[in-house]
């Protein structure tokens, strides 16, 4: 806590710093959005640097949840500094109506992006378990693999196959790949509630022995549950970076060129 | 959950920066424990790569993936087990990375075919165009488009490149079409070498273009007037310095009206109580009020009473004056005017035979003696060349006496001071002087203009603003001027003196018109007559807004409100000499405590430029106009 209000300081007192040069620009008669505009780019630069950070893990560049802090602060400063370069006001203009536009969109997915950063890895802690990400195919594959094992011997041991036949009505189509992925990620109860369905519907229909089956079935079934969660937030908390990474390159890319634009028709 | 799933025997590490992940996971089958090389080839065709030690090859299966297999390497030291090769997918990180890429070309391949765009005709779209010209920039932008204002614009990247590293100013391309008295790149266009200090200034750092159709001109606060002037201040009722000791009135009027006589005294006068306006608004038009509350012309205000003063002051071009002898050739003078000599004989021979008696005993007029250079009351000394004048018109009619009148002024002005001068009526005066006799002239000159009576010449102004009267006015204020001669300076501040004497002069015009001195062009003083009504603007950078301080107050006592009359106050006098800025007002001055009662804090604004201009007298050049002349031209 303390630190973000180390960085909520800082950054409160260099966009103050900003604010007091341009207005003492603006007593000048001076062009006050050039020193807004180089501060914001300054702004901008650091905040593209984060991506760099993670590239170069090796560096003694700070811990990761500091740069992280940074660039959230650094965010908000960002914003700020735009609506001091630009005035609250749309742009006019082609280019500065799409640059605006891209950043408004960065922002906005960088808020959201904020929001799912702090609220769903809770989630996952919640949860019991810890599944890396990449693993994920591995583990559903095992899981669908034991549970096919115990249907098979469960069918050649008690001779019976019901069991198999209401896994390969219902069961089978949960444990192929991840499932419920937006009731996951509305933090919904639906898997459990489903699996739950599936295995007490059928429960009155086996004996003693294919009950013990059953159970490890659901066992599966609950693991298997859990993984899909995992699956679900992980994908959310990576996934937002493909929108916000690649519209921010887009600003950069925008910034540069008008940095052009304005050293060429207003220098 | 294990505590120790993820040891390094359990557990395979994964890379974070991996490139690529196994085909068969993507599709959420058992993804193989090698995954894919870096390249994007499967590298899951085979459980492991064996290892030689010493004559024999070892499996290297790791013991995450299930520890060495128990059939082992193939002699040949290939991996017993083999699967199909998978398509191996790009992480998450890699499609992060080449969508930022695609954005990163998608920028530039916009910014690059909008730059297209902006060499043809419609620019649709423009990665440099900022659009939203004010009206009348749009207008006359048309043509050139951006480069009317940005050199570089349309030039290619090599232009660009170098617009980067050259300073250039915008504002060189605003004062192409605006104009203003000083220095345009200088605060307040002030004259440098008064304030050779002034700041340096562009016209955008208040002026800002692209912000929509009407210009965004940034109001100046008062914090931004006080980083330059010296004299720093909270607000107008705060600190503003008192106004002028005789503000407003620091300038002496072109037009010498006294309003306390007038009001005072000719206005309660019964005789002229009738033509009295009921009040200022009587004189001054509230139509067009703004800096000032212009009045209306001469014919309407001033002509029921002094129309008459005009036409009664003549100009007295020449007079027959006293010769103490006759140097006159009669038979010339005869034959010049085509005189019957029967009829002239007695008359003729009766003056030849006596002792010489002048018909005139007067003294010859101001302006001859200017002209002709005379001793004004030296008979002697003038008789010759004002005999011969007369000679020369007998002869020749006006033409002597242009002639004489080019010498100072040119053909031009000759011309016009002697416009509607009859040569006739010139010869026919000169022939009856000639003779020494007064001039009869056929009937007597009711409608003005000139005119020849008895001995003399003259003008008789026809109207307000005619032009004869007015050309010899400057004509005489001219002489007086330009003479290194004393006796030919003498006579031209006679001249000078007598045309621009208020009951005497012609038309009366200096009874009214100021005579003021400035600086002609070489630096020299010279007097001109104020022919027009001039609104002070001694202080170029204030503005009152008489119109809208009027609608507020009322039309009834709003003037009189600020205006209030001094009964003391000398002001005629202050029309006897040339210096306009030797003055004295018919109105007391006005003080910033009057203004301050109204515009204070929590009353109405006193921003600065509420009163005050900025640019010096800011305008257009005059080829502005060949700017619409091509537009127009190029329409069908």
């Amino acid at each position: 806590m303390g630190k973000i209000w180390g960085f909520g300081i800082t950054a409160a007192v260099f966009f103050s710093v900003v604010w007091l040069w341009t207005r003492q620009i603006e007593n000048e008669l001076g062009v006050s959005s050039i020193i807004s505009g180089w501060a914001l780019f300054a702004i901008l630069v650091s905040l593209a640097l984060y991506n760099l950070r993670k590239r170069l893990p090796f560096l003694p560049l700070a811990s990761s949840s500091r740069w992280f802090l940074f660039h959230t602060v650094g965010g908000f400063l960002a914003v700020s500094l735009f609506w001091l370069h630009t005035g609250i006001s749309w742009p006019a203009g082609f280019y500065n109506q799409v640059l605006a536009l891209i950043f408004y969109a960065v922002s906005l997915s960088g808020v959201i992006g904020l929001i799912i950063e702090k609220v769903y890895p809770r989630f996952l802690t919640q949860s019991g378990d810890e599944y890396i990400y990449e693993r994920i195919p591995s583990h559903i594959a095992e899981i669908r693999k034991k549970a096919e094992d115990l249907v098979i011997e469960c069918t050649e041991k008690t001779g019976s196959d019901t069991l198999a036949q209401h896994y390969m009505d219902t069961l089978h189509w949960f444990f192929q790949r991840p499932r419920f992925f937006m009731n996951h990620v509305l933090r919904g109860q639906g898997a459990q509630i489903w699996v739950q369905q599936q295995c007490s519907l059928l429960e009155r229909y086996l004996n003693v022995q294919e009950q013990t089956y059953l159970n490890q079935i659901f066992a599966l079934a609950d693991t298997k549950r859990k993984i899909d969660l995992h699956y679900s937030v992980q994908t959310l908390l990576k996934g937002w970076l493909l929108v916000h990474v690649p519209l921010s390159a887009a600003v950069m890319a925008l910034v540069v060129w008008h940095m052009i634009v304005i050293q060429v028709y207003f220098q | 959950m294990d505590e120790n799933s993820f040891a390094h025997d359990k557990s395979p590490y994964e890379r974070p920066d991996a490139p690529f992940r196994c085909g068969r996971g993507v599709f959420w089958k058992k993804p193989c424990h090698q995954g894919p090389y870096v390249d994007g080839r499967c590298g899951g065709t085979s459980e492991c790569t064996p290892l030689l030690k010493g004559d024999r090859w070892q499996c290297k299966r790791p013991n995450s993936a299930g520890g060495p297999c128990a059939d082992g390497p193939t002699p040949q030291g290939e991996c017993s087990f083999h699967r199909l090769p998978c398509s191996p997918w790009p992480t998450l990180r890699v499609i992060r990375g080449r969508l930022a890429l695609l954005a990163i070309i998608s920028i530039a391949a916009l910014v690059g075919t909008s730059q297209a765009f902006d060499q043809i005709e419609s620019r649709f779209f423009s990665s440099s165009d900022a659009r939203h010209l004010t009206k009348a920039h749009k207008n006359f932008s048309e043509e050139k488009g951006c480069s009317t204002c940005h050199v570089a614009h349309g030039k290619g990247p090599v232009e660009w490149a170098k617009a980067i590293f050259t300073k250039t100013n915008l504002s060189d391309n605003c004062v192409n079409c605006h104009a203003f008295a000083g220095p345009s790149s200088k605060a307040h266009n002030g004259d440098t070498n008064k304030y050779p200090n002034l700041q340096d200034t562009q016209c955008h750092m208040c002026h800002q273009e692209h912000k929509g159709d009407q210009l965004n001109s940034n109001l100046l606060t008062s914090k931004q007037c006080n980083f330059c002037h010296k004299t720093k201040f909270e607000s107008f009722s705060n600190g503003h310095p008192e106004f002028p000791e005789k503000y407003p009135y620091l300038q002496r009027n072109t037009i010498n009206f006294d309003h306390v006589t007038h009001l005072r005294k000719y206005f309660e006068d019964s005789k002229h109580s009738d033509n009295a306006p009921e009040k200022c608004t009587g004189c001054h038009l509230l139509t067009l009020a703004g800096r000032a509350v212009r009045s209306d012309g001469f014919d309407v205000i001033c002509g029921k009473c002094h129309s008459k003063d005009i036409a009664k002051n003549k100009l007295n071009l020449l007079r027959l004056p006293e010769f103490n002898e006759n140097r006159m050739d009669e038979k010339a003078v005869l034959q010049a005017c085509n005189i019957e000599t029967e009829n002239m004989q007695v008359k003729i021979k009766k003056s030849t035979e006596e002792d010489f008696l002048s018909v005139s005993t007067d003294v010859v007029t101001k302006v001859s003696a200017y002209l002709l250079n005379l001793e004004e009351n030296d008979p002697d000394a003038y008789g010759q060349k004002l005999q011969d004048l007369i000679m020369a018109m007998t002869e020749e009619g006006t033409a002597p006496m242009a002639d004489l009148i080019e010498q100072f002024s040119g053909k031009s002005q000759a011309d016009k001071l002697l416009a509607g001068l009859n040569p006739e009526v010139l010869k026919r005066a000169a022939c009856a002087w000639a003779l020494n006799l007064e001039y009869e002239p056929p009937a007597a000159a009711k409608y003005g203009g000139w005119f020849a009576d008895l001995i003399d010449v003259g003008y008789a102004p026809l109207e307000h603003g005619d032009p004869v009267a007015k050309n010899w006015i400057e004509f005489a204020l001219a002489a007086a001027s330009n003479q290194d001669d004393d006796i030919r300076l003498k006579n031209a501040v006679a001249m000078r003196d007598q045309i621009l004497s208020p009951k005497k002069g012609v038309g009366a015009c200096a009874k009214c018109h100021a005579v003021t001195a400035h600086k002609n062009g070489n630096g020299k003083d010279e007097l001109l007559m104020e022919w027009k009504i001039k609104w002070p603007r001694e202080k170029p950078y204030v503005y009152y807004a008489h119109d809208k301080h009027i609608n507020i107050l009322g039309i009834a006592d709003s003037c009189a409100n600020c205006h209030v009359i001094d009964n003391k106050a000398d002001y005629s006098s202050s029309f006897k000499n040339f210096d306009a800025t030797q003055f004295t007002s018919n109105f007391k001055p006005i003080e910033r405590g009057l203004c301050v009662q109204c515009h204070s804090e929590d009353q109405i604004s006193q921003e600065c430029q509420l009163c005050h201009i900025y640019h010096l007298n800011s305008g257009f050049k005059s080829d502005m106009t060949a700017v619409k002349t091509i537009i127009h031209k190029k329409e069908p």
